[in-house]
């Protein structure tokens, strides 16, 4: 630009100092070029100085507010529809500082607030508010705020007040944005609020200088997606530091996204943490390969299945993944051991009951911890579940399966919520008790079996029956496939028939 | 109607006595016709018509584009692999005997190919054009491909920089973070892509260079948020020393790309990730903050 200004000043002089006398111009000449090379050093370099500050100005001290603001990205508004300024830090004992604004907050709404006592108030605020966004927003006494927008600058909003201490709405001319709005006259006006969207740094310094005498509050807007990430990598990780912050997560944060996202984490961290038998014998050996057929199958399967290893069958080998399942075999231990003292077990126990989490979801994940874990403790907290008639019959499902992976100590509770419960109660509890098998468990089943008339339960409980699938289950089943032989139309004696031969077909 | 016949086959005859190869033309004719294992009878003809003087490279050619049968052993695991090597060793053939015309054929239309078997012949007769040739009009060719206005070539050259690049990163990538100054959005995407499946840690001050762009004054200085976006992929890709790199995006709270970030560190499985993502949990909520005038 400045070199080009020079340039267009000779061309335009010259012809001026030709028509004067031949020495004159040659003086003339001699001093421009004199002239041309100190100016064009002395303006040019502070410019280039300045054109380069200026290309690296991403960032802004408010001397005021004492702190540092930063530009945001400039997609960030494309992609996750936010704007403004973010704080990069604050000086101790600055007025941002005292206010606890902290840094990484993202300001991106100004908030003027104007209390009106007077005309001139109530003018002064209305200018101040409607410049550059035409809009604001008027609190009347007893009424709830009203956003008034005009169409155009310099619109009439069509309001005049009066009063002195006590201001109220004197006149309201027809057509104009305020007889569109529930506004009477005489209504009391007691403030004028405006929020300016900041879009960009510059948008920041023009507002504050703009509002360099009044109060101002920022509107922090945080970016979920930021953390919902995060928690959800914190949960792929399998550390340990995690579960603390995890767990404050979904205990207080209201944003019911991030609380799903944080379950889910804890719900994974505990899967990892199951397997650490398997990883601690990799790290035994310090290696990251071993024989397959030397590993728990159901743990191999699990992690396999996790994606943490592969497993070649005719090779033998199981190969932990790189670069997580390498890595993870240096802090199972210690995930493990947390996840062990059972702070874990409590918090799903607490958070299966409908009265405590109303999102199913979340309840879900709880069953699902539970289910992992297998602790002793929550058997009776997961009968309430089974047994809950207001509770989806899907997660009451669930809780049984629950009760069915912590397995054996669960049989009484399962025995004596079948005895009392409604059907559906005494069907869940009869196939979790057929998943968990052993003889107490058969011959209570048994037992209903030979006694019950009921036919939607007795299916429940030939299937239950079956799938324990021992000696005397099958004498039983045979004992009933002879009690209905005669009974063609009966749907037990069909489903027994089914049965039989799927068992005809297991035993081939 | 026997005289027609004899004419028929005296005028087939003229014609194959010409300079044209005749198990060459015979192997095309094959191949455009619905015949029964046609493929497989051409690649007969190709065969033969490398035994002739003329039209050789063209049979080579013919032979990298169809001969797959006869590698088919069900019993040794790689077969596929052999078959694709031989195969691509047919069309380095092929451009050996015409280097400038079968350059450009592989380049812009056999990596072309529906069939990925033929992609992966091409891509290794180039690799072998860069061992054992001229390595410099590769090169060339691949950049002009890359730059093309159309965007199969954009995509394939960037498949094969890439795959050339990770046997030798200190040639490719100078030449990728060139390509980063391109002109066309496209192109700088598909280098970008390029560069993360070399996975050399050269290219991490490019893109991040790239990624820190975005949140430069002017408009003009600023990648494409998608570029962008792909740049802190590649830098997952990368791994390794990337870590720092992509934790600086986390740790940036500006930035519009913490989230991508974030996901490629989970990726990644270091441990040197959980104390920034922890502090991510702890930025503050959205909020209403007063400032009193002091």
């Amino acid at each position: 630009m400045l070199p080009f200004l020079l340039i267009e000043s000779r061309v335009g002089l010259a012809p001026f100092g030709a028509t004067c006398k031949p020495k004159l111009a040659m003086k003339w000449k001699e001093k421009m070029k004199r002239f041309d090379k100190l100016r064009y050093l002395m303006l040019i370099v502070p410019l280039l100085a300045v054109i380069i500050g200026l290309g690296c100005d991403n960032q802004y001290y408010d001397e005021r507010l004492q702190m540092r603001v930063q530009q945001l990205d400039s997609d960030l508004k494309d992609r996750w529809s936010t704007s403004g300024v973010v704080v990069l830090e604050t000086t101790p004992n600055g007025p941002a500082d005292k206010a606890q604004l902290g840094s990484g907050e993202l300001i991106s709404y100004v908030i003027a607030e104007y209390p009106i006592r007077s005309i001139s108030d109530f003018n002064k605020a209305l200018k101040n508010g409607l410049d550059e966004d035409n809009n604001f927003i008027l609190y009347l006494k007893d009424k709830p705020p009203l956003r008034i927008s005009l169409r155009r600058q310099g619109d009439k909003v069509g309001l005049s007040v009066k009063g002195n201490g006590t201001v109220r709405v004197e006149e309201i001319r027809p057509g104009t944005p305020a007889a569109n709005a529930d506004i009477q006259v005489g209504d009391v006006v007691e403030k004028i609020v405006d929020e300016r969207k900041i879009y960009s740094l510059d948008d920041y310094k023009k507002t504050i200088k703009k509002l360099a005498k009044q109060s101002v509050t920022f509107r922090t807007t945080e970016l979920i997606g930021v953390k919902i990430a995060a928690v959800s990598a914190l949960g792929d990780l399998g550390d340990v530091r995690a579960i603390e912050p995890l767990v404050d997560i979904f205990r207080n944060n209201t944003e019911l996204s991030l609380r799903k996202a944080s379950i889910s984490s804890l719900q994974r961290l505990v899967e990892l943490s199951v397997l650490n038998e398997l990883f601690q014998q990799f790290q035994r050996a310090n290696v990251n390969q071993l024989p397959a057929d030397s590993l728990q199958a159901q743990q191999l399967e699990s992690a396999a299945i996790l994606g943490l290893l592969t497993v070649d069958r005719a090779e033998n080998t199981a190969t932990l993944k790189a670069p997580f399942g390498t890595q993870f075999r240096h802090r199972s231990e210690a995930l493990y051991k947390e996840i062990n003292e059972g702070q874990l077990a409590e918090l799903a126990q607490e958070y299966i009951q409908i009265k405590v989490e109303p999102e199913q979801e979340i309840r879900r994940a709880c069953l699902a911890i539970l289910g992992t874990l297998k602790p002793v403790s929550a058997i009776d907290a997961l009968i309430v579940v089974l047994e809950n008639p207001t509770e989806i019959p899907g997660i009451r499902f669930q809780a049984g399966v629950a009760l069915r992976q912590i397995g054996e100590p669960a049989v009484d509770a399962l025995i004596a919520a079948f005895e009392n419960g409604d059907t559906s109660t005494q069907d869940i509890a009869a196939s979790a008790l057929g998943g968990i098998g052993g003889a107490q468990a058969r011959d209570r089943l048994i037992k209903a079996l030979e006694h019950t008339q009921e036919s939607a339960i007795q299916l429940t409980l030939v299937d239950a029956i079956a799938q324990i699938g021992d000696a005397p289950s099958i004498q039983a089943l045979e004992r009933q496939r002879q009690q209905y032989q005669d009974d063609d139309d009966s749907g037990i004696r069909i489903f027994l028939d089914e049965v039989f031969k799927s068992l005809a077909q297991k035993s081939m | 109607m026997k005289k027609i016949w004899l004419a028929l086959v005296l005028v087939l005859f003229a014609i194959g006595c010409g300079t044209q190869n005749e198990n060459l033309a015979k192997g095309k004719e094959l191949i455009k016709s619905d015949k029964r294992r046609k493929e497989e009878r051409a690649v007969q003809e190709f065969k033969l018509a490398l035994q002739q003087p003329t039209d050789n490279a063209e049979a080579h050619y013919l032979l990298g584009l169809y001969n797959s049968q006869e590698f088919y052993e069900p019993n040794t695991t790689d077969w596929e692999q052999a078959s694709i090597i031989e195969r691509g060793k047919q069309m380095f053939l092929a451009y050996q005997e015409e280097k400038r015309k079968y350059l450009e054929r592989l380049v812009f239309e056999t990596l072309r190919d529906d069939d990925l078997d033929i992609q992966n012949a091409a891509l290794d007769a180039l690799k072998r054009v860069y061992k054992q040739d001229d390595r410099k009009r590769l090169l060339n060719q691949l950049q002009k491909a890359i730059k093309s206005s159309d965007n199969r070539d954009r995509h394939n050259a960037h498949w094969v920089l890439g795959h050339l690049g990770k046997d030798d990163p200190d040639t490719i990538v100078p030449i990728l973070v060139k390509l980063l100054e391109h002109g066309r959005t496209e192109t700088r995407l598909n280098v970008v892509k390029a560069l993360g499946e070399v996975g050399s840690e050269k290219a991490i001050p490019a893109l991040a260079a790239v990624i820190e762009s975005g949140s430069a004054k002017w408009e003009r200085d600023r990648e494409d948020p998608e570029v962008r976006q792909l740049a802190v992929e590649a830098l997952g890709k990368i791994g390794g020393t990337a870590v720092p790199e992509l934790v600086k995006i986390v740790e940036n709270k500006g930035s519009s790309l913490r989230v991508d970030a974030i996901r490629a560190l989970a990726v990644l499985g270091d441990e040197k990730v959980v104390v920034p993502l922890l502090d991510a949990l702890k930025e503050q909520s959205s909020r209403d903050v007063a400032i009193p005038i002091n």
